[in-house]
């Protein structure tokens, strides 16, 4: 991984230090000593049991988690609060009910003379091919469907870098299997930054350039590994097995000493 | 027939059980279309009572016939006076519909969006919907008099609360999840309201619209039949105060089918508005 600097948008800096939620039963330390760059154009998934502050890591990227300790950069600036730089995938499709895929997609697209916004919205709901679903209406829709429209969503204002919540755990196994392939597409078409948090092994070693291993409460960097595999790659090839198991014995070793891999920083 | 022949044709028996064609069940039996179904005990009721009352086993001045009651309606038709007493009684609830839902939806709205405006008006509010409103009829008669205002105002209070409810409540119930997606694309208050909070409300609306309304229609009768020199509860006094059982029925009926007519019409309204999207 060479960081060639800021000449490529969407280099994301993550330093975070310190992620505490308080409830009544006191405060939980979600997140500590976060120290993360991702390069522009890299795919990056982090992995994690549940309750080990993944998807808060993603929400403070995103910037709808606000009160913590530390600072996010995007390409050298400091993120406050949520943008347009950033493009936003959810577990649920989060769809509205009451615009068609074409509305859905071009909610958050202000500011553009008709015509160029009714392009863009057809060229990304043409990248996740739904062109023949333009007009309908979520509830038409079946989940792999949905989670395209979120994804068009997400594209459709130009983000430098996509972030994505457990995108396809509420998939079947086939059409999880199947987005898996697509979202590995449309990155290459797109050329953005990718964030991908999950809690499934594969998926991450199917998808990522590294995977990033959390170990929770509170989640801190536990291992950073890179996959080397050429795409697309072989689920049952030897090397893919072999990292899948290091990532899950990474995950399962008990009270093993978090340690920084040296291409992290 | 050998004990090993019968276990054989059981056997085949119970093999060929399911794959030869049965008969249709409904051979041999009348066949009602289910939306007929509906209208069986409504014609029955009315065959019989029409019956009934020319036998004279029903006197005529306490239930008189169907085709009486229709004639009666036929007569006040001829006469203007259905006219004039209808007109009267759709301006009422329109008028006081139109106040009480204006002002619901003003009150509801700021309720739902505004913790502040909540913790200052819902509890005062929620004590008032606990009067029942009939309740009200003799300070507004006190306050307003006899005349319009005074109904007007009776049918704007059963026209409010269905409406501040409904509104207020789906308004602060819509999906936190839905809000962060405006929240992403920093949507301003009044986007995130005009273009989330509004439009995941609406369904809750519509009920609130549709239920006040009926609200508006019960107590137009209850104004009505409380001091008034025309409108169609007027005409059922008048029935009344006269003894004849048919212009009282004819009412019930007159009110049946407006407030019919009118649900149906904000119901074709709300079905317009919410397009498409599955409930």
């Amino acid at each position: 991984m060479v960081n060639s600097g800021f000449d490529q948008r969407g280099t994301v800096n993550i330093e975070v230090v310190h992620k505490a939620f308080s409830g009544s039963k006191g405060t939980l330390l979600a997140l500590k000593d976060i120290l993360l760059t991702i390069h522009p154009r890299e795919f990056v998934c982090i992995v994690g049991g549940s309750g080990c502050g993944k998807t808060t890591l993603l929400r403070i990227i995103a910037g709808l988690e606000t009160q913590y300790e530390g600072a996010v950069f995007l390409d050298g600036k400091k993120l406050i609060g949520t943008g347009l730089d950033r493009g936003v995938v959810f577990q649920e499709h989060r769809l509205l009910s009451w615009l068609t895929v074409h509305d859905n997609v071009g909610f958050g697209l202000a500011g553009l003379p008709p015509e160029e916004r009714n392009k863009d919205i057809r060229h990304y709901i043409s990248l996740v091919g739904l062109d023949q679903f333009e007009y309908e209406y979520p509830h038409q829709l079946s989940g792999g469907m949905s989670q395209r429209v979120a994804v068009a969503r997400a594209l459709v204002g130009r983000p430098e870098v996509l972030l994505l919540d457990e995108p396809f755990a509420s998939l079947d196994a086939l059409t999880r299997m199947r987005m898996q392939q697509e979202i590995l597409r449309i990155w290459e078409a797109e050329r953005t930054t990718v964030v991908l948090v999950t809690h499934d092994i594969e998926e991450a070693v199917y998808l990522a350039d590294r995977v990033v291993i959390l170990s929770p409460q509170p989640g801190t960097i536990r291992n950073i590994l890179p996959v080397r595999l050429p795409r697309p790659r072989d689920r049952t090839d030897r090397e893919f097995v072999r990292v899948r198991k290091s990532i899950h014995d990474e995950l399962f070793a008990p009270g093993r000493m978090a340690h920084l891999a040296p291409d992290n920083l | 027939m050998s004990t090993a022949e019968q276990n054989r044709r059981l056997v085949w028996k119970r093999a060929t059980a399911g794959l030869t064609p049965k008969p249709p069940d409904n051979i041999g039996r009348i066949y009602i279309p289910d939306r007929l179904l509906g209208w069986i005990i409504p014609v029955t009721v009315l065959l019989v009572w029409e019956l009934l009352a020319r036998l004279g086993v029903l006197p005529a001045n306490w239930l008189p016939a169907p085709t009486v009651v229709g004639e009666t309606i036929y007569q006040l038709a001829v006469a203007g006076d259905l006219l004039k007493h209808a007109g009267i009684t759709i301006a009422r609830v329109a008028v006081g519909f139109l106040l009480g839902a204006s002002a619901g939806t003003l009150l509801g709205g700021l309720t739902g969006y505004l913790l502040v405006a909540r913790k200052l008006l819902d509890p005062s509010l929620q004590a008032l919907r606990s009067v029942p409103s009939i309740a009200w009829v003799p300070l507004f008669l006190l306050w307003l008099g006899i005349q319009e205002t005074s109904k007007i105002a009776l049918i704007s209070v059963g026209a409010f609360f269905p409406v501040y409810l409904n509104l207020s409540v789906a308004m602060r119930h819509v999906d936190p999840k839905l809000l962060e997606v405006g929240k992403l694309y920093r949507l301003s208050s009044f986007q995130m309201v005009r273009r989330l909070i509004l439009p995941a409300a609406l369904p809750e609306y519509i009920v609130g619209l549709r239920s006040g309304l009926g609200l508006a229609w019960m107590f137009v009768v209850a104004a009505e039949l409380l001091g008034a020199s025309s409108g169609i509860g007027y005409l059922m006094v008048d029935g009344e105060m006269t003894g004849r059982a048919a212009v009282i029925l004819a009412s019930v009926i007159l009110f049946a089918i407006f407030g019919k007519i009118t649900d149906w019409a904000m119901n074709a309204v709300g079905r317009r508005l919410l397009g498409h999207r599955a409930r």
